[in-house]
């Protein structure tokens, strides 16, 4: 019964997904994000990623690629648990699915040279 | 009058997963069947030992969709004994805090189900809509409805701050008020209690000597439960109360998992009560020395083990894992014998399959 007044009280408690705002909660780990300041290119990240969802290309120090594929990321955040320098985290942005091809492969982070 | 062959599955619509069943009917009485599994079978267990520890815990985590936590703890513990390092209080509370709102969503899950498979929808619409707030709470602590990431080597990911202990408490308490309604309409519906009182008894002889665990053994009056049994902290500190019921029957099952779901949210208090400050993990080594260790925790659906040898590298040199359903697998074609053709869906729900668990 209490459900009931509830429903013709309150508004729905479902979501008009895609048209509507999802209410994501603040800890939600959602797409991928790095903080290029912070990220050296250590790779440990990319050691500890379970799915190899991310992809380290190094030349050297100063002369590297990192690389997330958003479909093989579980989104379990151990990337951002094995950084040191929490360079990378999740947002609290949903990754739905897509029909472009290029946004499977996400340039995080490129350098080159001494100067970035 | 002529025995009939019935196949059920692997894909069907009284099947929530691919499990196939060949059922041997005469009339409207059922004569027998015989399974046969492993239609999602992943290579879990061989696929842990070409990975680092770490990632482990990831890859056992995707086991199971409903019982993901507890699987990663029990790995964890398993890890940790080797290790020989103790998870911080906080972390040992916050860890077992998921594995009873677990329980709470699996339950109750497991009782709208049933509900559906004997005709009130109602009932069912109810528990998946209190089950959605206890999905809810989990999001809000881990940030994952189904899969957490909460347990890392060590203890846990992520602390608690004081809003979200608060927030959790509320919702806690709302579940409880919510869920509290709905189990009363379960323990006192008549069409529920016709539609499965006397339904497929099993004896607790049976129960044991098929290996049989967790709500199945226990509604046949086998006390049975790791939490009280072989706890792991905090459960050791906490008073379990263990339910059975001498029946045996579906029946019983239902109501096993009514209680339970009771308890395991006064659980959820006490633990929120009694929540230590301080830090959630320790730091872990990489590499793990070199032994062999078991650890058991109890699952929605049961006893869960773990198996675990370490050669001293970054990488388990095995990982065996015993999961509840299989042995109360085992069990269902002595069950389908002797009932009738309506009731074959009240049994099969009334074990609560997990088959991703058992094939792995």
């Amino acid at each position: 019964m209490n459900a009931i007044i509830d429903a013709v009280i309150n508004r729905p408690d479902t979501v008009a997904y895609p048209f509507g705002e999802l209410e994501l909660p603040e800890g939600f780990r959602g797409a991928i994000v790095i903080d290029p300041e912070k990220c050296n290119g250590c790779g440990l990240c990319v050691r500890d990623c379970p799915t190899d969802g991310l992809k380290l290309e190094k030349r050297s120090r100063d002369e590297f690629k990192l690389i997330h594929y958003p479909a093989r990321c579980a989104y379990c955040s151990q990337c951002e648990q094995s950084c040191p320098r929490d360079a990378i985290g999740h947002s609290n942005a949903l990754v739905g699915a897509t029909e472009r091809p290029r946004e499977l492969v996400v340039v995080l982070k490129e350098k080159n040279g001494s100067k970035g | 009058m002529n025995k009939i062959s019935i196949p059920i599955g692997p894909h069907h619509p009284l099947l929530k997963e691919p499990l196939s069943m060949r059922i041997d009917i005469s009339g409207e009485r059922v004569l027998g069947g015989t399974l046969r599994l492993g239609y999602v079978h992943r290579g879990i267990e061989k696929m842990a030992q070409q990975r680092t520890y770490i990632q482990d815990v990831h890859l056992i985590e995707r086991i199971c969709g409903i019982c993901s936590h507890v699987h990663t703890s029990t790995f964890c513990l398993a890890v940790e004994k080797l290790l020989e390092i103790e998870v911080p209080p906080r972390g040992q509370y916050i860890r077992a805090l998921l594995c009873e709102l677990e329980r709470v969503h699996s339950h109750l899950l497991w009782l709208g189900i049933l509900a559906k498979h004997v005709g009130l929808d109602t009932v069912f619409m109810h528990t998946w809509h209190d089950r959605e707030l206890a999905l809810d709470i989990m999001e809000g602590i881990s940030g994952g409805r189904v899969s957490h990431a909460a347990n890392q080597i060590g203890g846990m990911r992520f602390d608690l701050s004081p809003e979200q202990e608060e927030l959790v408490r509320l919702n806690v308490e709302k579940l409880k008020s919510q869920v509290n309604g709905v189990l009363d309409v379960i323990e006192n519906e008549p069409a529920l209690r016709a539609r499965t009182q006397g339904v497929a008894p099993v004896s607790a002889d049976m129960i044991r000597a098929y290996c049989v665990v967790g709500p199945v053994a226990r509604a046949s009056g086998v006390d049975v439960d790791m939490r009280r049994d072989d706890p792991w902290p905090p459960y050791d500190q906490l008073d379990v109360r263990v339910i059975t019921r001498p029946e045996g029957d579906a029946f019983a099952r239902t109501l096993i998992r009514v209680l339970e779901t009771r308890e395991s949210l006064r659980l959820c208090e006490v633990l929120l009560e009694n929540m230590p400050d301080g830090p959630v993990a320790v730091r872990s080594p990489r590499k793990v020395p070199a032994g062999e260790v078991v650890t058991r925790s109890e699952a929605p659906r049961g006893e869960v083990l773990y198996y675990l040898r370490s050669d001293g590298s970054d990488k388990p040199a095995r990982v065996k894992v015993r999961t509840p359903t299989l042995a109360v697998l085992s069990l269902l074609p002595e069950q389908l014998s002797a009932i009738h053709v309506a009731d074959i869906p009240v049994v099969l729900a009334g074990i609560d399959l997990c088959i991703a668990c058992a094939d792995r």
